[in-house]
C-alpha cells in the first residue's frame, strides 16, 4: 500500500475569519444603536 | 496488513477558554489607551496652569508611546499576549464602523482619485523595490516580500504572498520586521513633514494611507494629524488592501512559472480568498448610512465607538513594536526597506500634491 493512499485528510473546522468577526461585531453594535439600545456612545 | 497511521490528537481549545485568554490583554489594551485620552486631557490642562510650554499631544501618541514602553522596558508578560493580538481585530472593527462617516457619493468620488493614484503607487513601489533589493543582492523571493510588503499593505500582504509563492520563514520576518520597523518610523516624522510642509487635511490623509505600509500604522499616522485626515487615511488605505489579492496571484503566477511555487487553480476563488473582507463591512454601513438609516445622533454614536476601537489599536500597535527584536533581523533588509519608503514617501507626496492641483480636492 502506497504511502499517499494512507494520506488522512484532517478537515479544518469552520471558522469565521477575523475580517468577518469585525464585519459581524460592528454590524451588529450599529443595529443595536440604530434600535436604541445604546443612544449616547460618550468620547 | 494495512499500515496504522497515528495522527497525534490535538486538543481543541474550547471556545470559551479562547474567549477568556483574551480578556487580560484586551484590558491592557483598554487600560493604555484610556490613559493615553487622561494624559491628552489633563498634561495639556496641567503645563497651561504652570505656563509651560508643552507640545499638544494626541490621545493616539500617547497609547503608542505608552504601548511602546512597556513593550520596550519590562515587554508584555505571556498571559496578556492573546489579548494584545486582538488590536488588529478592533481596527477592522472601527474602519467598518467608520463607515458611517462617509456617503457614498464621497466614497465614489475619492475612491476613484485614491485607487488611481493607488494603481500609481503600487506600481512605481513594486518596480523600484524589485531595482533595490537586486542592487543590494537580497535573495527574489525576499525581493517579493518586502516589494509586495512596501507597496500594498505591510504585514497582512508579506502573510498572503508568504503561503503563495512558497517563501521561506526567515524572509518573511526579514520583511515584516522590516516593515513594522518603518512603520513605526513613519507614525512620529509623517505628522510632522505633513505640518512643516502645511499639508491640508485631506493632502496629508491621501499621502498617509499612500505611502504608510501597515493599516494600523496608516490610521494612527493619519488620526495624529487630524480626524479628518485619519478618515482619509483610512479609506484610501482601505483601497490599497483591496489590490492585495490582484497583487499576491500576480507574484503567485510568476512564480509558479519559474517552477518555485504551486500553480494557482481557480484564479477568482484565489482572489476571493486574498480579498480583505472589512472593506465590505465598511462599503456596506456607508451604504446604510447614505440611505440614512441612521439618523444623525445615530451616526455620531458610531463614530465614537469606532474611536473607542482605534483607541485599542493604537495601544496595541505600542506593545508589540520591540526594537530589539527588530535589530536581531539583521542590517540589509532594513536598509533596503527605509531607502524604498524614503523613495515612495518623497513620490507618493508628489503625486498627492499633483493630484490635488488637478482633481482639487
Amino acid at each position: 500500500m502506497g504511502a499517499q493512499e494512507n494520506a488522512v485528510q484532517v478537515k479544518k473546522p469552520w471558522r469565521l475569519s477575523l475580517d468577518s468577526w469585525a464585519i459581524v461585531v460592528a454590524l451588529l453594535a450599529a443595529l443595536l444603536v440604530r434600535a436604541g439600545v445604546f443612544k449616547h456612545i460618550p468620547w | 496488513m494495512a499500515d496504522v497511521v497515528v495522527v497525534p490528537q490535538v486538543k481543541p481549545v474550547q471556545p470559551a477558554l479562547r474567549f477568556l485568554r483574551i480578556i487580560p490583554g484586551v484590558l491592557l489594551l483598554a487600560a493604555i489607551g484610556y490613559a493615553g485620552k487622561l494624559l491628552e486631557q489633563n498634561v495639556g490642562a496641567y503645563a497651561k496652569a504652570h505656563h509651560w510650554v508643552f507640545p499638544n499631544i494626541e490621545y493616539v501618541l500617547w497609547a503608542i508611546l505608552l504601548g511602546l514602553l512597556i513593550s520596550n522596558t519590562v515587554g508584555v508578560p505571556e498571559i496578556f499576549r492573546t489579548g494584545v493580538a486582538t488590536y488588529e481585530f478592533w481596527l477592522k472593527a472601527g474602519i467598518v464602523l467608520l463607515g458611517s462617516r462617509f456617503l457614498l457619493g464621497d466614497i465614489l468620488k475619492l475612491g476613484g482619485v485614491s485607487l488611481l493614484l493607488v494603481a500609481i503607487e503600487i506600481t512605481g513601489a513594486i518596480a523600484f523595490m524589485t531595482f533595490l533589493g537586486r542592487v543590494f543582492h537580497l535573495k527574489p523571493k525576499l525581493i517579493t516580500l518586502l516589494a509586495v510588503g512596501s507597496a500594498v499593505c505591510g504585514v497582512s500582504a508579506i502573510i498572503a504572498t508568504k503561503g503563495a509563492i512558497d517563501a521561506d520563514d526567515e524572509d518573511s520576518s526579514f520583511s515584516i520586521a522590516a516593515i513594522l520597523a518603518l512603520g513605526a518610523l513613519a507614525l512620529f516624522t509623517f505628522p510632522l513633514i505633513g505640518h512643516y510642509l502645511h499639508l491640508g487635511d485631506r493632502a496629508y490623509g491621501i499621502w498617509a494611507g499612500l505611502a504608510v505600509d501597515n493599516t494600523a500604522e496608516a490610521t494612527a499616522a493619519g488620526a495624529l494629524y487630524s480626524d479628518a485626515a485619519g478618515k482619509l487615511a483610512v479609506l484610501v488605505k482601505s483601497t490599497r488592501n483591496a489590490m492585495i489579492g490582484f497583487v499576491v496571484l500576480a507574484y503567485a503566477i510568476y512564480w509558479a512559472n519559474q517552477g518555485q511555487a504551486k500553480a494557482v487553480g481557480n484564479k477568482a476563488a484565489f482572489l476571493w480568498q486574498k480579498f480583505p473582507k472589512f472593506v465590505l463591512g465598511f462599503l456596506l454601513i456607508s451604504v446604510l448610512a447614505t440611505y440614512q438609516f441612521f439618523n444623525k445622533e445615530q451616526v455620531g454614536a458610531l463614530a465614537n465607538l469606532s474611536r473607542w476601537a482605534f483607541l485599542l489599536t493604537f495601544a496595541g500597535v505600542g506593545l508589540r513594536t520591540n526594537f530589539r527584536d527588530m535589530r536581531k533581523q539583521g542590517l540589509r533588509p532594513f536598509a533596503v526597506g527605509a531607502i524604498g519608503e524614503v523613495v515612495i514617501a518623497v513620490f507618493t507626496l508628489g503625486l498627492v500634491v499633483g493630484a490635488e492641483k488637478l482633481f482639487g480636492f
